[in-house]
């Protein structure tokens, strides 16, 4: 009786799934609800959680409650800790959810909705929840050890370095593009500088609060902290409405970097429980309830898709970014689908508190699909909006004029009518001077859950409102990982630089702690500003390089994953981690290539610089640009993301070499030879 | 069921949806520490609640992996 019912459920299930697919494939002539996106999906996870996941947990890893996971071994009540399923699935899902899915479907949305929802579903499935949950296994079995280490152990200790400078370049860019982010959203913008700034001394309040007056109570200073958080978004009206104050918060984009790189050298000095922790809970709340809310919100509302599935700009010629659909797609949208920086949280706090084995089926691929679930949302409030406004948000000045009648104009004549008002409008009723060219996703997601909460809550007077909320939810988990971003890079510097003189690499000695902080605030400020600057835009050419680093490094964990499974001798199985590696293999390696030597100045950076050198030498002044100085700086810049794209590249090639001979040694050998702990090791071992 | 019998249940599942929130957001739960402690460890020494937080917040942040995206 019991497996009737199941299998009635699970056809019901796929029939839910269908319809939903159908609606949005067949209703091309008019607007979709957007329900039905968010459904297909949702049957899309229930039908790869309860197939897939079973067959790669069952058949594949074989995975064995008998074995003593790593914080049963080592159960210590801090780091190790045995953790109730559901408990560490929210945790996890706390830790690998942050802003990537919020921007990459954003800036993806310019394609229509199709090409983007297609992504994140196969992606998840094939490769992102696939790669999570190996990472996790692979780690569980090595007593709780990081990627990099792993990589080390199984494929030596040449892959083991490079894999860690690898990671360190990409947390550089990451931490320049987020807090890119962070500078669009809050250009010339009072009310939502004035929140963001009016994080820290709340956090600094609730730092001082658990430490000192009642050390330890988290919740209570957490409670007060939301509440101050709230006052603060509500005085924020005053403050833009305010002849005195508003000027005193209306910040141009390089003041703002500048602040942003001052803050980062600041916040990451400062001891964590003063406002790293207290920030850190700050953002995990608002973030999971954020999550929630829009997605009750878009069930509520139920808005339809203004944005067509799929738009002209498939062809490459996109304002957002250029790039052809393939492989442009799937590095835009990384996170949400697969994203490599999954594989450092799967094999960082994650694997140390698994209770059993099994349960790293829910936690590894079940925490993805909940993280894929976000993305799509995110692509849905993008979707949701008018695709005039969307354009008007996402656009360079360069390319669409910088005041709202040149962009009505130049948007409408791309087919997407829209007039100056409804522009100006938008603006107004989010409380804001401007929507114009606010790349990055966060103001787009920002005006789109507006719309949706406003909608399902408040009406539109309460439009502003949440606008700046999600403004400052988004900027608050950013502010978050830069501080901490910072930190972990510092660390990662020391750690090198201890190997060239030894000093350098004792995290007690003040000078080097100073020195790796400089330089890990140096670097990511060096591309932040260079982006803030950079007349066409920034975002366009920090996300792609972000976007190869990232699917770079999920590559690099199949890789490993791959190799693990041929060293368990489960070749059958291989196909599993195979399959999505091949495929991050080639659009990575194709998109990276192009990135450097695409002979359109658009999409090549070697391009793009060649044609400002060889104008600046000739004394020619090219649009966007002023001055010949702007050229040559253009020039450099595009050298550098040239340099640093072609590192990526050649690094990935490096790996595939080293995973190719380690698999064809493995191959050869008669019996397993993966390094995991043995399972005998139940015995007598814990402590 | 009288309601001083109610109050006695809710008071030990209120504290245990307080420990689950903690465990889900990250948070130090000095409580599970002593519970592990003294299965543990009953003659080790037992840190105080300031102790134990400032250790937390120091592992928890000081030198990890990255954080995600």
């Amino acid at each position: 009786m019991k497996q009737v019912a199941s299998v009635a459920i699970w056809i019901a299930v796929a029939i839910l799934g269908a319809v939903s697919f159908a609606a949005l494939a067949l209703n091309q002539g008019e607007s979709v609800s957007a329900v039905w996106l968010v459904t297909a999906g949702l049957c899309v996870y229930l039908i790869a959680y309860r197939f897939y996941s079973r067959y790669i947990a069952e058949r594949a890893l074989r995975l064995d409650d008998s074995r003593p996971t790593p914080a049963m071994r080592h159960n210590d009540g801090m780091d190790y800790v045995p953790t109730n399923k559901w408990v560490l699935y929210g945790h996890h899902f706390a830790a690998i959810a942050g802003a990537g899915p919020l921007v990459g479907p954003v800036l993806a949305a310019q394609m229509g909705f199709l090409p983007g929802t297609l992504w994140i579903l196969a992606g998840v499935v094939a490769a992102g929840a696939v790669q999570d949950f190996v990472v996790l296994f692979v780690s569980v079995r090595r007593d709780g050890k990081s990627l990099g280490e792993m990589i080390k152990m199984e494929l030596g200790p040449v892959p083991g370095s490079l894999a860690l400078v690898g990671v360190l370049a990409i947390m550089i860019i990451i931490l320049a593009v987020l807090a890119l982010v962070v500078v669009k959203a809050l250009t010339g913008s009072p009310w939502g500088l004035f929140t963001i700034a009016a994080t820290i001394p709340i956090a600094l309040l609730m730092g001082l609060y658990m430490r000192v007056i009642r050390p330890g109570r988290v919740g209570e200073a957490s409670a007060f902290g939301v509440v101050l958080l709230l006052l603060s978004i509500v005085f924020g009206r005053f403050v833009a409405e305010s002849a005195v104050l508003a000027p005193a918060f209306t910040l141009s984009g390089t003041q703002l970097a500048w602040a942003l790189i001052i803050y980062g050298a600041v916040a990451a000095s400062l001891p964590v429980w003063l406002m790293l922790a207290p920030r850190d809970y700050l953002s995990t709340f608002l973030k999971i309830g954020t999550i929630i809310a829009l997605a009750v919100g878009i069930y509520f509302v139920a808005p339809r898709l203004a944005m067509p599935g799929v738009t002209r700009f498939i062809d490459g010629t996109g304002p957002v970014f250029s790039g052809k659909l393939f492989p442009f797609l799937f590095i835009t949208i990384a996170c949400g689908a697969v994203s490599g920086f999954h594989s450092l949280i799967s094999s960082g706090t994650t694997p140390k508190m698994i209770e059993k084995e099994s349960h790293m089926r829910l936690i590894g691929f079940g925490g993805m699909l909940a993280e894929s679930f976000v993305a799509l949302m995110a692509l849905t409030a993008a979707c949701v909006l008018q695709p005039g406004i969307y354009f008007a948000m996402n656009a360079p000045t360069a390319i669409i004029g910088a005041n709202v009648a040149q962009a009505a104009q130049t948007i409408s004549s791309w087919g997407f009518t829209i007039t100056p008002e409804l522009i100006a409008q938008t603006a107004r009723d989010i409380g804001e001077n401007s929507i114009l060219a606010r790349a990055g996703g966060a103001p787009t997601l920002a005006v789109g859950m507006a719309q949706i909460l406003g909608q399902a809550l408040g009406g539109k007077s309460m439009e502003a409102f949440w606008y700046h909320f999600a403004i400052l939810f988004e900027a608050l988990f950013i502010l978050t990982a830069v501080d901490a971003g910072t930190r972990v890079g510092r660390f990662m510097i020391q750690d090198m630089l201890g190997h060239v003189y030894k000093p350098l690499g004792n995290t007690e000695y003040l000078p080097a702690n100073v020195l790796a902080t400089v330089l890990c605030v140096g670097l990511w400020g060096y591309f932040l500003y260079q982006g803030v600057v950079d007349p066409l835009g920034g975002i366009n050419t920090l996300w792609q390089l972000f976007g190869v680093g990232n699917q770079m490094l999920a590559g690099i964990a199949l890789l490993l994953c791959t190799s693990v499974l041929v060293k368990m001798k489960r070749e059958r199985y291989v196909w599993i981690t195979l399959v999505p590696t091949a495929w991050l293999l080639v659009t990575t390696l194709t998109a990276g290539v192009q990135k450097v030597f695409d002979p359109n100045p658009a999409i090549g950076f070697l391009a793009l610089a060649n044609k400002f050198s060889d104008a600046a030498a000739s004394g020619k002044v090219l649009a966007p640009a002023k001055t010949i100085a702007e050229m040559q700086r253009v020039a450099f810049n595009n050298y550098l993301d040239a340099v640093v794209c072609g590192l990526f590249v050649l690094l990935v090639i490096a790996m595939c070499v080293f995973a190719l001979k380690v698999c064809l040694q493995a191959l050869r050998q008669a019996k397993p030879t993966a390094c995991e702990i043995p399972p005998l090791a139940a015995q007598g071992a814990s402590a | 069921m009288t309601d001083s019998t109610q109050g006695a249940d809710r008071a030990p599942r209120w504290r245990a949806l307080c420990s689950t929130c903690r465990q889900v957001f990250g948070m130090p739960d000095y409580d599970a520490y002593l519970a592990h402690a003294a299965a543990r460890h009953p003659q080790g020494p037992v840190l105080t609640r300031e102790a134990f937080c400032a250790q937390y917040f120091e592992r928890k942040y000081v030198g990890r992996g990255p954080r995600c995206c």
